[in-house]
């Protein structure tokens, strides 16, 4: 039992670290312009694709592939940011989320008539990456060398991203702006730039986890997003959105939360559980786990 | 009864019907999200416990079909109140992913209860919505939602909407009035979906999913937050252009998406925002009588950021 | 001023708009009204399924084949002289939707036969329509109970739960000895919760012993969970009742988590390419149950998988056959009878015996149940099924 415990607590470290880089792009883009951009997901199902086209098609190496991925989805998110969301800075908040919608089912759609509805494979591991192995950890616990992958290549990303956002001058820019909107652009930071980078940054962290979940389990479906989508926004929400290392945190607990309820022989109700930790969570602090409290002015 | 059935073609009259349907939930969500400016992400998590408890009643207990509509709708209603009492105080969008989070977990508790056949459902549900009894369903709740929203509880309504603290101030309960206010949505949502039941004849959780409830917001968004005819115009166009567009079966959807991204950029208040009944009677006045000069009405805000 | 009269331009606009297409639908129709469907110069039949939603992968699948089967038919002189025209329309996946499309297919386009929906809960939704107005609907796909049930005109195409379930666990428990069973459900698919419950008591009666029931979604593509579990409990073959997607991912799982030499027992849910494209080694060995033996195809199996690849480049699957042959059926069912009018060649089509189709030999029993016979044990051998044995059915 206990080794059964520590396996699922390290499935669940894997998993939830590929949901805390997509919950990373969602708490990003509403830290600064509060929209929960539901086409968050399908950025992530593309950079899947993008990854998986650059490694059958264009047999480049699975490094370079990663790479292209999160370069072509980077473009991506900044384009969609200027069709979809920037003529509506300035509207209602529901239009800005009917548009984000909007831009989900069109690109869904659009995958689904570009590459089918069947599921795509990704080659095997042995093929483009290593042989997978299994080392033994302490009390018979397991855990394989794809996992230490994946979970290393996240926490770089998030140690990357935490650094940029604290050290470089954008980064200070994106905070400002995410303080204060207005005064940012009156103290002469280049808010439409500030924006786009945001986009950028958190397009292409989506890629990574799309690359990533597509070696990890080998499949690239045109509805992949969707699921893996609301549960990252459900991480970043649970992490207390706007908050960095809350959707890293959230992710965490996410995955963590849904597999201890799969050791626990309740697999059937495991989405129940995800959203029944995020109400609860909530319900005591609603703000989230790291949100700060926002005090209305009136 | 009877009235209007069987003077359409069937297609027709079933689309007819389907709209109907939407106009009813698409209201219900419209007072909750248009008049008072809370996001609810989860609206079909309340039409599918109508539908359910609605099935129920008229295949186990043989209840008349108007006893299967109003239980529908009232344990919605009273869904609504154990899920708004605790997560009405949340704001914005705490809100909205809590109901979310919600619809999520009655589908997944909907798979692993036998009793409603799990995946597969529940079949062989009498057909007995027909479109006169959709067509008198939806005329109440118009007739109801226009009362509600020229009466003193509407008003309060608004006034939680554009600023929740000012309303407080003035001694609005807004506590209690949100809770008033999202158990009736339910209610309606809860009889749009026994209509649903009676008519589809078969239920499955995934009928109910996230999809069906941002459908549903879609209509509301699209038509014009918080106008009755823009909510009943939004209902209308969203479930016949699926309906126009099956010429290209294969872009349909793809179309779809574009299209919700540009009505937003050229239309963010709806077809019809700031649009309610009053108006329109107002203009229709002015047309009349040329010679007045109406105050022309600014566009609503929809829900404020 | 100017704003508000913008706003009304475009509400006309729209509405006019939704009119005249919805009119323009209607005008078409009104014209072939003349005639009735018997003497229109097309047999037109309909395509009810999703192409867009969650179980798009069936429709799409069961598209193509009915495509092929249409393209042959028609290179052929097409049926009763006339050219076979499949007419499309997606519901993904909305119940709501599909009620609307039947009553098009029949009202409007005036078909002779609709073929779908590959999913049960579609099927009951929509059969009721068509049988109601006395159209022929076959589903190519539906295998749950009360399908055929819902009167005289429906009808599917399928190879029964009942029939392929128990052979397979017999053959599980009798000839390879495994007793202890790891079960997997998929609890949001309900072909997957109706088989298991066949698997279930196939295994306890056959003095099979469960040691885990697990579940996962359909859609779900991390089971590193429910395999740790199985893991943990050492049970000698893990038995699926879902699809070949989730089927080839679970497996991969296990062989990632060092499980190095269970199989996979499954339904013919497992029956794709995508099983092993997906599962690669760590499916060799699966064994599932079909209505036809790649191995020793028929003249027909043979030719319609090559031909499969030859026009969409792809190896066919279960539903693909199952598309193909219900359209042919029908088609088959009109010659016999001379007409195109539902209410004419219905009786023939209930008739049909030992149709030999793709996706195996069917024929329909007195209350419209389809029989294929016999029953193929499969097994996963360098990527491709293998016989394993034959079983004939009773009818």
């Amino acid at each position: 039992m206990l080794s059964n415990l520590l396996v699922q607590l390290i499935n669940g470290i894997a998993l939830g670290s590929t949901y805390a880089l997509i919950a990373l792009g969602y708490t990003m883009v509403y830290g600064i312009i509060l929209l929960i951009n539901f086409a968050h997901g399908e950025i992530f199902m593309a950079g899947a694709f993008v990854g998986l086209m650059l490694v059958t098609v264009f047999k480049v190496h699975i490094i370079f592939a990663f790479l292209g991925a999160m370069l072509f989805c980077m473009i991506m998110g900044v384009i969609i940011e200027k069709i979809a969301y920037k003529p509506l800075r300035r509207s209602t908040r529901l239009a800005a989320l009917i548009s984000a919608i909007g831009v989900s089912i069109f690109l869904s759609n659009l995958a689904n008539l570009v590459f089918g509805a069947k599921p795509t494979t990704f080659p095997p591991t042995e093929e483009i990456l290593f042989k997978i192995q299994t080392y033994e950890l302490i009390a018979g616990a397991q855990i394989t060398n794809l996992q230490i992958l994946t979970i290393v290549t996240s926490a770089v990303l998030m140690v990357c991203l935490q650094y940029f956002i604290k050290k470089s001058r954008i980064g200070k820019a994106m905070r400002a702006t995410s303080q204060d909107y207005d005064t940012a652009a009156l103290m002469g930071v280049n808010v439409n730039r500030i924006i786009s980078y945001t986009f950028a940054i958190g397009s292409s962290l989506a890629a990574a986890g799309g690359v990533l979940v597509g070696i990890y389990f080998g499949v690239v479906k045109y509805n992949m997003g969707f699921m893996v989508g609301l549960k990252a926004f459900t991480a970043a929400v649970l992490g207390g959105i706007g908050s960095i290392p809350g959707a890293m945190f959230g992710g965490l607990l996410l995955g963590i939360g849904e597999m201890l309820a799969v050791a626990l022989g309740l697999s059937s109700y495991r989405d129940a559980i995800a959203f029944g930790i995020l109400i609860l969570v909530l319900l005591i602090k609603p703000t989230g786990l790291f949100g700060t409290q926002i005090q209305k002015k009136v | 009864m009877g009235l209007l059935d069987g003077l359409l073609p069937a297609y027709y009259e079933s689309i007819l019907i389907t709209v109907g349907i939407y106009i009813i939930l698409a209201l219900g969500l419209n007072l909750i999200t248009g008049v008072t400016g809370q996001l609810n992400l989860g609206h079909a998590a309340y039409m599918c416990i109508g539908a359910y408890t609605s099935a129920i009643m008229s295949m186990h207990y043989g209840m008349p079909f108007i006893v299967a509509i109003l239980a529908g709708g009232l344990l919605a209603a009273a869904f609504g109140v154990v899920i708004g009492y605790p997560t009405l105080r949340l704001t914005g969008d705490y809100l909205a992913i809590c109901t979310l989070g919600f619809g999520e977990i009655l589908k997944s508790v909907l798979y692993n209860v036998p009793a409603v056949g799990g995946a597969m459902g529940l079949a062989g549900i009498p057909p007995k919505t027909t479109l006169t009894i959709v067509f008198i369903v939806m005329i109440i709740v118009i007739i109801s939602m226009v009362r509600v929203e020229s009466s003193r509880f509407g008003r309060a309504l608004v006034a939680i909407r554009e600023d929740e603290i000012a309303a407080e101030c003035n001694g609005i309960n807004a506590t209690k009035y949100k809770l008033q206010m999202f158990s009736l949505g339910c209610f309606i949502a809860g009889i749009g979906g026994a209509l649903w039941a009676h008519k589809i004849m078969v239920l499955q959780p995934r009928d109910f999913g996230f999809l069906k409830s941002i459908e549903i917001l879609n209509m509301v968004v699209l038509g014009g937050l918080g106008s009755i005819p823009g909510t009943i115009l939004g209902a209308t166009v969203l479930t016949s252009i699926p309906e126009i567009l099956r010429f290209s079966s294969e872009y349909r959807m793809l179309l779809y998406g574009a299209l919700l991204v540009a009505m937003m950029i050229f239309r963010p208040h709806g077809l019809m925002g700031g649009v309610s009944f009053n108006s329109i009677a107002k203009r229709g006045m002015r047309w009349l009588k040329p010679g007045d000069k109406p105050d022309d009405k600014p566009g609503q805000k929809g829900m404020g950021g | 001023m100017f704003k508000t009269k913008n706003l009304f331009l475009l509400v006309t606009f729209i509405l006019i708009a939704a009119l005249v297409a919805g009119c323009g639908g209607g005008q078409t129709a009104d014209k072939e009204e003349g005639g009735g469907a018997a003497d229109a110069d097309v047999v037109k039949i309909g395509f009810l399924g999703d192409l867009t939603g969650d179980t798009a992968v069936y429709g799409q699948n069961t598209l193509d084949g009915m495509k092929m089967a249409a393209d042959e038919l028609n290179a052929a002189g097409g049926v009763l002289g006339k050219q076979v025209e499949i007419v499309v329309a997606d519901h993904r996946y909305d119940k709501a939707e599909a009620a609307n499309i039947v009553q098009k297919f029949i009202n409007q386009d005036k078909v002779s036969a609709i073929v779908g929906d590959p999913t049960t809960g579609v099927t009951k939704a929509t059969a009721p329509i068509s049988n109601g107005a006395e159209v022929v609907q076959m589903s190519a796909g539906a295998t749950g109970l009360g399908v055929v049930e819902i009167g005289p005109y429906v009808f599917r195409n399928t190879l029964l739960d009942t029939v392929g379930g128990p052979a397979t666990i017999d053959y599980m428990i009798n000839e390879l000895g495994f007793t202890k069973v790891a079960l997997i459900t998929a609890v949001n698919s309900d072909f997957s919760v109706g088989l298991s419950k066949i698997f279930k008591d196939a295994i306890t009666e056959m003095g099979g012993e469960i040691v885990i029931e697990e579940s996962l979604q359909e859609g779900d593509t991390d089971f590193s969970g429910q395999i740790s579990n199985i893991k943990n409990k050492s049970p000698e073959v893990i038995v699926y009742s879902g699809y070949y997607t989730e089927g080839g991912l679970l497996m991969k799982e296990a062989r990632k988590q060092g499980m190095a030499d269970i199989i996979m027992i499954g339904g013919d849910g497992l029956q794709a390419p995508t099983f092993w494209e997906l599962g690669g080694d760590a499916v060799e060995g699966s064994i599932s149950y079909c209505g036809f033996s790649p191995e020793q195809p028929t003249e027909e199996t043979a030719k319609f998988i090559a031909d499969m690849q030859a026009k969409f480049n792809k190896e066919a699957d279960l539903f693909n056959a199952q598309g193909y042959d219900a359209l042919k059926i029908i088609c088959a069912a009109m010659e016999t009878a001379g007409s195109a009018d539902p209410k004419v060649f219905v009786e023939a089509l209930a008739k049909t015996k030992e149709y030999p189709g793709v996706s195996g030999v069917t024929t329909f029993l007195e209350n419209q149940e389809p029989v294929k016979s016999p029953v193929y044990l499969l097994q996963v051998k360098d990527q491709q099924w293998t016989l394993l044995k034959k079983v004939p059915v009773e009818m």
